[in-house]
């Protein structure tokens, strides 16, 4: 059982004075996939990702890692796990080799080998400080000490935020080529849908604490429908299907379903949708005014 | 963690040695000539019980010379809580930056980073504080000499209370900064709490940390339980009359005429309560640096994520 | 190092499944002859690091192109295009294309433009891909 989940959660919630950041969390994540966190700032992201980690005490349910808690049994599960915060920190004043040094000795299963190889293909220096660096390149140091001790699940916290395009693609590069030599699973947030579609094929979605979207991406995608057609109520449609947002002018109704079986109305056109517009939708369905809809729009758009 | 905790306290640590430098710098040329006008003029032999009759004006020359000096150099007490708080500085940025969380999710857990960060420092403090106990006492011997060990400067800074000092302004930082996550706000702070933990038990507490003594003698010529003592208080009176109010200024080694029949009370540490006063100081600022470095400990652990 | 005589690219845009617009592309290029009997496709890491896509997504594609009999894996060497792949036979695509192009002349004599063509064309197209899909 450990090997065909990565990380389950059941109930988990966690809550911080009075404000609930995370509620009634229950998920599978699956071994192997890389998995899509996704949700406006302020959803939970980051609660849910250290509370996956081991960061800090959930406040009910609980946390599986490979079958461990990963904060009671950390001493098992660190060294299994690698992390990447938010902002990718770093020790500034260290040289690079200072930092894989840092990095030898703080983990047992160290891959020295595979540390300066990659240090070595980013084209740095061992001799730079940490502080001179790129943002991009920097964050390239962030996962290469988060790979060199070999881990079996990958955890990044908005890994590309404040990245170029071109450093976010060359980040994400690195994180594919992990995942096809070593097999690792991968889950990372972000609340730019655009880019993930490719890279992962797991998703979560989160916001105000709850999640409302989760599983495979390709499932996702086929099993939801943007219906259109002339002006009517979704009565019908809803009754076998799940309406998940609709919207009216005075001639033309459209609907977007999540569909159980086929759509066999025959008074709808069926379009594909594709995964970002999925996304919008549901997040806008949770809060249900436009105005939550529009400032998830802005998060999950930019 | 070892290394780790070392190097990533390399910047602070230089800095320390450099204050220590520049300290020497500073007292080694004066030291030296302290120490040449002292031997030269065989002072020594003048606290002897029978001074010679040219030891006033050898006594008043040194004096004149390097009292001003001496009295100045007493706020160098300062520098164990300057040394202290700088110390705790890697400690602090580590949680101001987030590299905490880098270190937590490495493969070690968080008490023993906590421990070799913490360790580290306090051993860093520790050594600085006895490269200022040796350089001070060197530095202060004739003062210590003349004085006596007692003497609130010499006190300062010969003895072991230089580590409590250290200690403690070492972990008043670290649970400030434990707390703030800001290491200019929680240095500053932690100095100036330093400073005022000092100045509380300098004035307040010092004199009490052990049963001072009460002692009755006659005459004018000072008694040799007096020697070195630190008076509390000295009250003297003469055919019933008052002569002296409870003063406690150093103790007098000469005969003021006049006095022969006077019957003095005087409260005193004498000097052989140095090392117990030492002890009583030294654990209280051990003891609250300890609380503090706990505190800070358990709220890291617990309440940072 | 071999290289590999196909390049693929992606079209995040174009509403096709990428996994699927991989298995397309292999068969254009064995259709147009790019990629002949025997050549070697590239690795799935080629494909990853070139594209940054999930690793699975190619393996889908490739599997998929096997189950089609385009390719065949040899293991421990790697991935190859098939010796006998099965394009429409010649006949059938010039009777095709020569029926198309009567139609599409049709089409112009009852007043469609070329997006009204393509519109046509894409309705007639669906309905295949969604039931593939349900």
């Amino acid at each position: 059982m450990n090997d065909t989940v990565a990380i389950r959660t059941s109930g988990l919630a966690k809550r911080y004075g009075s404000r609930w950041a995370l509620r009634d969390c229950t998920l599978e994540i699956p071994s192997g996939s890389v998995t899509a966190l996704v949700g406006p700032n302020g959803a939970g992201k980051t609660t849910l990702l250290h509370l996956v980690i081991g960061l800090v005490e959930p406040t009910s349910g609980a946390v599986d890692v490979f079958g461990r808690s990963p904060r009671r049994d950390a001493k098992e599960v660190l060294p299994r796990l690698g992390f990447v915060a938010q902002d990718h920190p770093l020790h500034r004043n260290l040289t690079i080799a200072d930092t894989l040094t840092y990095g030898r000795k703080l983990n047992p299963s160290w891959n020295k080998q595979l540390a300066v190889s990659r240090v070595e293909r980013l084209g740095l220096s061992m001799r730079q400080k940490v502080g001179q660096l790129s943002g991009g390149q920097q964050a390239q140091v962030a996962l290469t000490l988060a790979l060199a001790k070999q881990p079996q699940l990958l955890v990044l916290d908005e890994p590309v935020a404040s990245l170029d395009p071109l450093a976010r693609r060359e980040f994400l590069n690195a994180v594919m080529e992990a995942v096809v030599e070593e097999g690792i699973t991968v889950v990372l947030s972000s609340h730019i849908v655009a880019e993930l579609e490719r890279v992962c094929d797991y998703l979560v979605t989160l916001a105000d604490g709850a999640t409302q979207l989760t599983g495979s991406i390709s499932q996702i995608v086929a099993s939801h429908r943007l219906l259109t057609g002339p002006r009517s109520d979704a009565a019908g449609v809803a009754r076998a299907h799940d309406v998940i947002r609709e919207s009216h002018t005075e001639r033309q109704t459209t609907l977007l379903v999540r569909a159980n079986g086929h759509v066999y109305d025959s008074r709808w056109e069926q379009h594909e949708v594709d995964l970002e517009e999925i996304v919008l939708a549901y997040l806008g369905y949770q809060s249900g005014n436009g105005a939550a809809a529009t400032s998830a729009l802005e998060m999950v758009r930019s | 963690m070892t290394w780790v905790s070392w190097r990533l306290e390399r910047t602070e640590a230089l800095i320390v040695l450099g204050i220590l430098a520049l300290l020497a710098a500073l007292l080694v040329p004066t030291g030296i000539q302290m120490a040449d006008a002292y031997h030269r003029d065989g002072l020594a032999a003048c606290l002897s019980v029978n001074p010679g009759p040219t030891c006033g004006n050898k006594l008043g020359d040194f004096r004149q010379h390097f009292q001003s000096l001496i009295d100045l150099s007493n706020w160098f007490t300062l520098v164990p809580g300057l040394i202290g708080v700088l110390l705790a500085a890697p400690f602090i940025f580590d949680l101001e930056h987030g590299t905490y969380r880098l270190a937590w999710t490495q493969s070690i857990t968080r008490d023993r980073w906590l421990l070799g960060k913490l360790g580290s420092a306090a051993v860093a403090a520790a050594l600085a504080a006895g490269a200022l106990i040796l350089l001070f006492t060197w530095w202060r011997a004739p003062s210590v000499h003349l004085d006596g060990r007692l003497d609130t400067g010499n006190y300062d800074s010969t003895g072991i209370v230089v580590i409590g000092y250290t200690l403690f302004a070492l972990a008043l930082a670290v649970a400030l900064g434990a707390i703030w996550r800001r290491a200019a706000a929680s240095l500053a702070v932690a100095f100036v709490g330093y400073f005022a933990a000092r100045v509380f038990v300098d004035v307040l507490l010092r004199d009490h940390l052990v049963a001072p003594v009460k002692a009755t003698y006659r005459g004018t010529q000072q008694p040799s339980f007096l020697y070195n003592a630190h008076i509390l208080s000295l009250r003297g009176a003469t055919h019933g009359h008052e002569i002296l109010g409870g003063s406690s200024g150093p103790a007098q080694k000469f005969a003021t005429p006049g006095m022969n029949s006077a019957v003095f009370q005087v409260v005193y540490q004498p000097d052989s309560h140095f090392w117990p006063l030492q002890l009583t100081e030294t654990a209280i600022f051990v003891g609250f640096a300890a609380i503090l470095i706990l505190f800070a400990s358990w709220w890291t652990r617990q309440r940072t994520s | 190092m071999v290289f590999a005589m196909i390049e693929f690219h992606l079209d995040g845009r174009a509403g096709v499944p990428a996994y699927l617009q991989l298995v397309q592309q292999v068969r254009q290029a064995i259709r147009l002859g790019i990629l002949r009997p025997g050549d070697q496709l590239p690795t799935v890491k080629e494909v990853v690091t070139r594209l940054t896509i999930n690793p699975n997504t190619v393996l889908h594609a490739y599997r998929q192109l096997d189950l089609e009999g385009l390719i065949e894996g040899r293991r421990g060497i790697g991935t190859f295009v098939s010796a006998h792949p099965v394009p429409p036979p010649p006949d059938d695509l010039k009777a095709l294309r020569s029926t198309l192009q009567r139609w599409v002349g049709r089409a112009r004599e009852a007043g469609l433009d070329d997006e009204g063509i393509a519109a046509l064309v894409a309705e007639a197209v669906r309905p295949s891909a969604a039931s593939r899909v349900a």
